[in-house]
This record gives C-alpha cells, sequence and structure tokens, in this order.
C-alpha cells in the first residue's frame, strides 16, 4: 500500500460517496413521504443535466446560468410526472404495482427523447468550478470539492427544512400518517407534489453537477439510479441519515476496491456487499421500521 | 355420491364447485381447435410469399409468450417484482451455447441442460432475494442482471467470446432437411414448448401453490396466518418460472445460432414488461396476447424507428396508470357479455319466509 494508492481510494471514495448520497437523498425522500419507489429517478437526473446543456450549447450561457435551470426544468419534469402519472393511482389498491411500471416507462421515454431531440454520442458538460490541484500525488479538482461541499450542504439544508419549516413538518405528517394529516388540514396531495418536485431538483443538480466528470448520454441516469438504490436500501428506506452515512461507507468501499483490486470488481463487490447486508440486516444500517419514517 | 359411494374401491370426493374450479371451464373443443389449426398452420402458410417470414415471426411469438407467461407467473400472480428474466433467459441461453460449442454436444441434448441450470440459477438468486419485499426485490434483481451482464461481458473467454457473446453456437438439424421443411420443424418444436409451458402454468396458476402464492400478493399477514409458507411457496414459483425462461433461452440460442450480450440491453426488459401490462398482469392469457400485440406492432413500428421506444414507455406508463388491468380482463368482459354462455343464476331460495331473511339481515 502506498500513501498515493490510500489518498487516491480515500479521495474517491468521498467523492462517490457524496454524488450517492446526492442521489439517494431524493429517492429517500420520496419512499420515506409517498411510499413511491421512483425507478424514473435516473430520467429526471438526465433531463436536468440536458438542460443544463442545451443552456450551454445552444444559448452560450455560462454554466452558472445553466445550472439553475437544469435544476428547474428537472423539478419541473418531476412535478408533471406527479400529476400526470402518480396522482391518479394515489391511495388506489394497485398503487405499487402501477407506480412501478409507469416510472420504469416514463424513464425509458425519456432516454428515447433525448437520443431523438441530442444524439447517442457523450456530452461534456463544463465544470462549474475548473482546475485542479495535487496532493500526495493525487488529483484533486475543485469541481469534485463543490461536488462534495454541496452534497453535506444539501443534506443539512433537507434536515433543517424537514425539521423546522412548515411545509417540512407536513412532509414528516404525512409521511408517517396521512390520514391523520389530512384531518388535520394539510394538503396532502400538494404536499406529495412538493415532495416530488425537491426530489427532482435534487436528481437535477446531481445531473448538472456530475456530468462533467461522468459524462452525458440518454442511458448515463441508469447507473447513478441503481447505485443510489443500493445506498437508499443500505442506509434503511426512508432514512435520510442512513443516505448519507450509507453513501460515504460504500463509496469508499468501491473506491477501495476499485484501488486495490482492478475496476472490474468495483460493482461485483458493491453488489456482493449489499446482498450480504440485506441478509444480516434486512432493515438497513439505520434500520427504522414500518412505522416512524423521514 | 351413493353411486360412487358404492364401488368399493372408489373414494368419495365432494362434488367441485363450478365456480370455484375455473380449469373445469376450459372447453376441450376450443383447445383441440387451437392445437390442430397450429399444426395445420405452417403447411398453409408455406402457400403464401411471406409464409416463411410469418412462420419465423410465429416461432419469436412461441417463445416471447413462454417467457412472458413465466415473469407473469411471478410477477402477476406472485406480486414479486423480480427483473432477473432476462438474466434468467441468459443463463439459459449461455449454458446450451458453452456446451454445444465448446463441448460439442448435439444442441438437442445441450438444450435439457438451459432449464435446469436456469431454475439452480434462480434459487441461488432466490434464496437471499425472495425473503424480502418490493423494493429490495427489484434492487436485488435489478443487480443480479447487471452482474450477470458484467460476467459475461468479462468472463472467461469460453463464457465472453471476447465480449461480445458467443456468435457460432451449432443450430438446431434435423438430419438433412433444409430449407422451408426445417423452417416448420423448428416452428413445431417452438409450438411444443409453448404447449408445455402453457399447460404447466395454466396447472401452476390453479393448483394449491397458485392460490397460496397470489393469496400471499394479495394479503401476506392473512395468509402466512393460514399456514401458508411464504418463503418455499415463492421459491418453488421462481424455480418454475425459471426452468421455461431457461428452456426459451436455449431454444433462441440455438435458433440464432448464437447469444450476444445485448440481450441484456434495457429495451428488452421493457418489451416483456410491456408484453404483461398492456395484455393484463396477472391474468393467464394476458402476457400470451401481449406478445402478440408487441410483435405483431412491431413489425409496423419499424417504419417510426426510434420514436418507438418513446411511445412504448408512454403507453407502458398510461396503461398502469389509467387502465391497470391490461386488454385481456377488458375482452374477457365483452366476450361475457355479448357471446359467452349465460351465466347460471344466483342461487335463489324462494321459499324462504321473508321474515327470515329479514331476520339475517339484522343479524349480519
Amino acid at each position: 500500500m502506498h500513501d498515493t494508492q490510500i489518498v487516491q481510494a480515500v479521495w474517491g471514495g468521498v467523492l462517490f460517496g457524496s454524488v450517492y448520497g446526492l442521489m439517494a437523498l431524493g429517492l429517500t425522500l420520496v419512499w420515506g413521504a409517498v411510499r413511491l419507489l421512483n425507478l424514473a429517478h435516473g430520467a429526471i437526473f438526465v433531463v436536468g443535466a440536458y438542460a443544463a446543456y442545451w443552456v450551454v450549447s445552444s444559448l452560450h450561457q455560462p454554466i452558472l446560468v445553466a445550472l439553475p435551470v437544469g435544476v428547474a426544468a428537472a423539478a419541473a419534469f418531476a412535478y408533471v410526472m406527479h400529476l400526470v402519472f402518480i396522482r391518479p393511482v394515489l391511495g388506489k389498491p394497485g398503487f405499487d404495482n402501477s407506480t412501478l411500471v409507469a416510472t420504469v416507462g416514463i424513464s425509458i421515454s425519456v432516454s428515447a427523447a433525448a437520443l431523438l431531440i441530442f444524439n447517442p454520442e457523450y456530452k461534456v458538460v463544463p465544470p462549474v468550478l475548473s482546475g485542479s490541484t495535487i496532493v500526495a500525488g493525487v488529483q484533486i479538482t475543485y469541481q469534485g470539492l463543490l461536488v462534495i461541499v454541496t452534497s453535506l450542504a444539501l443534506f443539512a439544508i433537507v434536515y433543517l427544512f424537514l425539521t423546522y419549516t412548515r411545509h417540512g413538518m407536513a412532509i414528516r405528517a404525512v409521511s408517517q400518517q396521512m390520514e391523520a394529516a389530512s384531518l388535520m388540514s394539510i394538503p396532502v396531495v400538494q404536499t406529495y407534489g412538493l415532495v416530488i418536485a425537491i426530489s427532482g431538483a435534487l436528481a437535477g443538480l446531481a445531473g448538472v453537477l456530475l456530468s462533467p466528470s461522468f459524462f452525458l448520454n440518454p442511458q448515463s441516469g441508469f447507473n447513478p439510479m441503481i447505485q443510489a438504490l443500493i445506498v437508499t436500501i443500505f442506509g434503511g428506506l426512508g432514512s435520510i441519515r442512513g443516505a448519507l452515512v450509507a453513501g460515504f461507507v460504500l463509496g469508499v468501499f468501491e473506491s477501495f476496491v476499485e484501488v486495490f483490486y482492478g475496476v472490474a470488481w468495483a460493482q461485483p463487490g458493491v453488489f456482493i456487499l449489499i446482498i450480504v447486508m440485506l441478509i444480516v440486516r434486512p432493515n438497513g444500517l439505520f434500520g427504522i421500521g414500518e412505522v416512524k419514517r423521514l | 355420491m351413493s353411486v360412487r359411494a358404492a364401488a368399493p374401491t372408489a373414494i368419495a370426493r365432494p362434488a367441485v364447485d363450478q365456480a370455484a374450479a375455473p380449469w373445469r371451464r376450459v372447453s376441450l373443443i376450443a383447445v383441440a381447435g387451437t392445437v390442430l389449426a397450429g399444426i395445420a398452420l405452417p403447411w398453409v402458410l408455406t402457400r403464401l410469399d411471406i409464409g416463411d417470414y410469418l412462420i419465423t415471426l410465429l416461432i419469436l411469438f412461441f417463445m416471447q409468450a413462454v417467457v412472458a407467461q413465466s415473469w407473469n407467473l411471478i410477477m402477476g400472480y406472485g406480486g414479486i417484482y423480480s427483473f432477473a428474466q432476462v438474466a434468467l433467459f441468459a443463463v439459459g441461453g449461455w449454458t446450451t451455447a458453452v456446451l454445444a460449442s465448446s463441448l460439442g454436444w448435439n444442441p438437442f441434448v445441450a438444450i435439457l441442460f438451459s432449464p435446469v441450470i436456469a431454475m439452480i440459477a434462480a434459487i441461488g438468486i432466490g434464496l437471499p432475494t425472495l425473503r424480502l419485499r418490493g423494493v429490495y426485490v427489484v434492487l436485488l434483481t435489478l443487480a443480479f442482471h447487471e452482474l450477470a451482464r458484467v460476467f459475461t461481458v468479462t468472463g472467461p473467454r469460453f463464457i465472453s467470446g471476447g465480449g461480445y457473446g458467443l456468435v457460432s453456437v451449432p443450430t438446431f438439424q434435423f438430419g438433412d432437411v433444409i430449407g422451408e421443411r426445417r423452417t416448420i420443424y423448428l416452428y413445431y418444436l417452438a409450438m411444443v414448448i409453448f404447449a408445455i409451458a402453457s399447460f404447466v402454468i395454466w396447472r401452476v396458476i390453479h393448483s394449491p401453490l397458485g392460490v397460496a402464492v397470489t393469496a400471499l400478493r394479495d394479503s401476506e399477514t392473512y395468509a402466512v396466518s393460514r399456514g401458508i409458507n411464504q418463503f418455499r411457496v415463492r421459491l418453488i414459483l421462481f424455480a418454475i418460472s425459471a426452468f421455461f425462461t431457461g428452456l426459451a433461452g436455449g431454444y433462441m440460442t440455438h435458433y440464432n445460432g448464437g447469444i450476444s450480450t445485448s440481450v441484456f440491453d434495457f429495451p428488452r426488459l421493457i418489451d416483456l414488461l410491456a408484453m404483461i401490462v398492456i395484455g393484463g398482469w396477472g391474468t393467464f392469457a394476458g402476457p400470451i396476447l401481449g406478445a402478440g400485440i408487441i410483435i405483431g406492432l412491431d413489425q409496423y413500428l419499424v417504419a417510426i424507428g426510434d420514436y418507438r421506444a418513446l411511445f412504448e414507455g408512454l403507453i407502458l406508463a398510461g396503461i398502469a396508470v389509467f387502465a391497470p388491468q391490461g386488454l385481456w380482463p377488458l375482452i374477457r368482459k365483452t366476450y361475457d357479455k355479448y357471446l359467452g354462455p349465460e351465466p347460471p343464476p344466483p342461487p335463489v331460495q324462494a321459499d324462504q319466509p321473508i321474515a327470515a331473511a329479514g331476520a339475517a339481515d339484522g343479524g349480519g
């Protein structure tokens, strides 16, 4: 073990971890509040990234303008999805089946649409911060640092939002006891819409921030979504603290496997870890039961 | 009853309630007619100009319908959100491909191992997966799908074939038969597989196992409290589903003369899902109808090219949300309404005194 390798693994791990955490945050929020497994989360990620790419490449605006546009586009897309496909089945018996299939269908349509509007080539979205510094022989990009800081900040913001604001409390109330919440005149359906829009915004932000390092093509939402699913489940579905910790644990684990055993083992390693994890602790790291959520 | 009881060896069985025994409602004439039509069809089709093409489409239909039915068995009836179906198809395909191309086995012998290995793989996935619920199953089966894909790309050379899959697998040969007649034999082989799979799945659905698994889907707590071992029931169902999926995978491999890593492409999975959802989730005939629709439409949708996936996704989402039952129940209802036999009138006790009925109502 060389110092360089360890620094490389830790840096990569923390970077991946914050990325996974960012994606997982949106997923876990929606699961916790709406009980919706949003398999279109990766598609929303792609929507945000392509919107930013379009603003940069066609409108020739700086990335700092494109970033909010991408986030807004992703949030709007998620909200429309909620209006058209989620709202009609809310509270109906086949909610699980319908939303599972519907979100898969949406994600297919989005990548097909991206393929038609843009093309299958890999796009490069410029980083918000360029430049890098070298620590112990490892290149640390400023964009990477930004991703880590943003991710941590967003976890803090979402936590504070849920704990202290009116809308946040409404979300928690709805997720804990929907009927009681609606009796307290909390607008349940609007609250669901709000959660889904926030989750979309988070996915869009992840899309814009990650595309410089992972590149962008119509399919590129799939892998981050699978990783986010793994993180969400590892941390315990619906648990925000769990998503944060699990993101870093899995990121560092994957990064160490990658540095010391080769890239080919990174994903199988993570899968094997999660399978073992689910056998040992089926509710995840911060296994909150069926009752208490968020 | 008394007549049967008089015979010393016969076991007295209670009369089966016709309404509660749907497998009794199948008309033998209809089944025999369908089978005969299936046997006669290729001989008629070869007289047409595009007959060969239609026969290959039918072969494709049979195989896709087998996979869709197997998937529906666990997803629709079992309520297990497994996305490992394509991976199990690939396991079957690769098993027979390796046996036939690396060891030089006869395809007809090699294909017998595909369902078995697919079943073993399914039990391997099922052991950690099927104790979990909904979301966890989605994730773990998708993980298995992804692992299988990575393995077939980067695995040892006799499996990966250099990263593209196995491209020179021996095809089915029926002696010296070639051309049109060989296509017809291939058609019969596919039809036999389809018929056996459909029959077994039909029986499984209406067996105690099928009823148990449907009960688990609808109310897990209640089913478990009635003594259903949920893990075992689900594992057996998963294995049965994998058996036929693997067999279809083996057939397609020898039919195409190879299997490529593109079977893992997501659109393949979506096509199968669309068959189940459009045809009718959790109905016996739904996936078969869906397979027919998707394969039939596909020939027309080629013209719109890249828009196909866009529309397919939207239709999938639309049907899932606005008509979650799919097309088959709709057709069934229409048939029963206009063409079906009169349903037996509900039992009415005419001579029951009204006072007693009123008392029963009050008591309820």
